[in-house]
């Protein structure tokens, strides 16, 4: 019987939950312009992933990453919560370096 | 250098469980009377596959099989918390089923209103404006 999957699965159960905390805190505090940045940390750590031998530090890296990638495209929909009252909301964000032009792009929504 | 295909098939396996999750849960709870059949479905394929993930002797098959069976199990749980948000108005109630036309009886937040389904506008929506969108039909 091999358990390594099933203790990857945990883990990334795991690493979801964490997605959950810190798109809303992520979200609070700086804002959805940051999601080209996340998504591009994501691939990035995906990518990385694939140089890495060891198969557990590649597997926990693969599954961050694509935590990341994925929680790219919920910063919007938080944006949303948090301006109907769902979450608390914070005028003041920490913009991203280029935030005029991402302002101009859609914000992906899956 | 030699590339290492583990990361990258556990990395598409968690996005795309994620995301067939993420839909899956919302159609399904939309659409069924019953939620306990499609929880018994999420729940019997989990299991499969964690099955799968036991008897592989890989550990790129045991780890791709067993994200994905952990995340079916998981989204038997997402139908429960999908129906608490659509008893909230956080999710949209679907008239033509049962379940929800009791729950948009029962619950006077909910509402068959997509209402995430705006641009962000960078502040927040005032009480008027909140209570102006209740009365609103979709």
């Amino acid at each position: 019987m091999n358990w390594s999957g099933i203790l990857l699965g945990a883990a990334t159960l795991l690493i979801i939950g964490l997605g959950f905390v810190w798109v809303i805190r992520g979200e609070r505090y700086l804002g959805l312009l940051w999601w080209p940045y996340v998504l591009g940390a994501g691939l990035l750590l995906a990518l990385l992933a694939c140089f890495v031998q060891e198969e557990w530090l590649s597997a926990l890296l693969g599954v961050f990453g694509a935590s990341l990638a994925w929680g790219s495209t919920e910063l919007r929909d938080q944006a949303v919560r948090a301006e109907l009252g769902w979450f608390p909301f914070r005028a003041e964000k920490i913009l991203p370096p280029g935030a005029e032009i991402i302002r101009r792009w859609r914000a992906p929504r899956l | 250098m030699t590339i290492n295909p583990i990361g990258l098939a556990v990395a598409l396996a968690a996005f795309l469980g994620i995301w067939l999750g993420h839909v899956s849960v919302r159609a399904v709870e939309f659409h069924a009377a019953d939620l306990r059949p499609p929880a018994l479905a999420y729940i019997l394929s989990g299991l499969s596959l964690l099955a799968v993930s036991l008897a592989s002797s890989g550990f790129l098959l045991s780890g791709t099989a067993g994200i994905l069976g952990m995340t079916l199990l998981w989204d038997a749980l997402e139908l429960a918390r999908q129906q608490k948000r659509v008893a909230r108005g956080h999710a949209p109630a679907n008239p033509a089923n049962p379940r929800h036309a009791r729950l948009l009886a029962s619950h006077p937040e909910a509402t068959t209103l997509d209402r995430l389904a705006r641009a962000p506008r960078g502040r927040p929506y005032s009480q008027d404006e909140l209570a102006a969108e209740k009365g609103r039909k979709p």
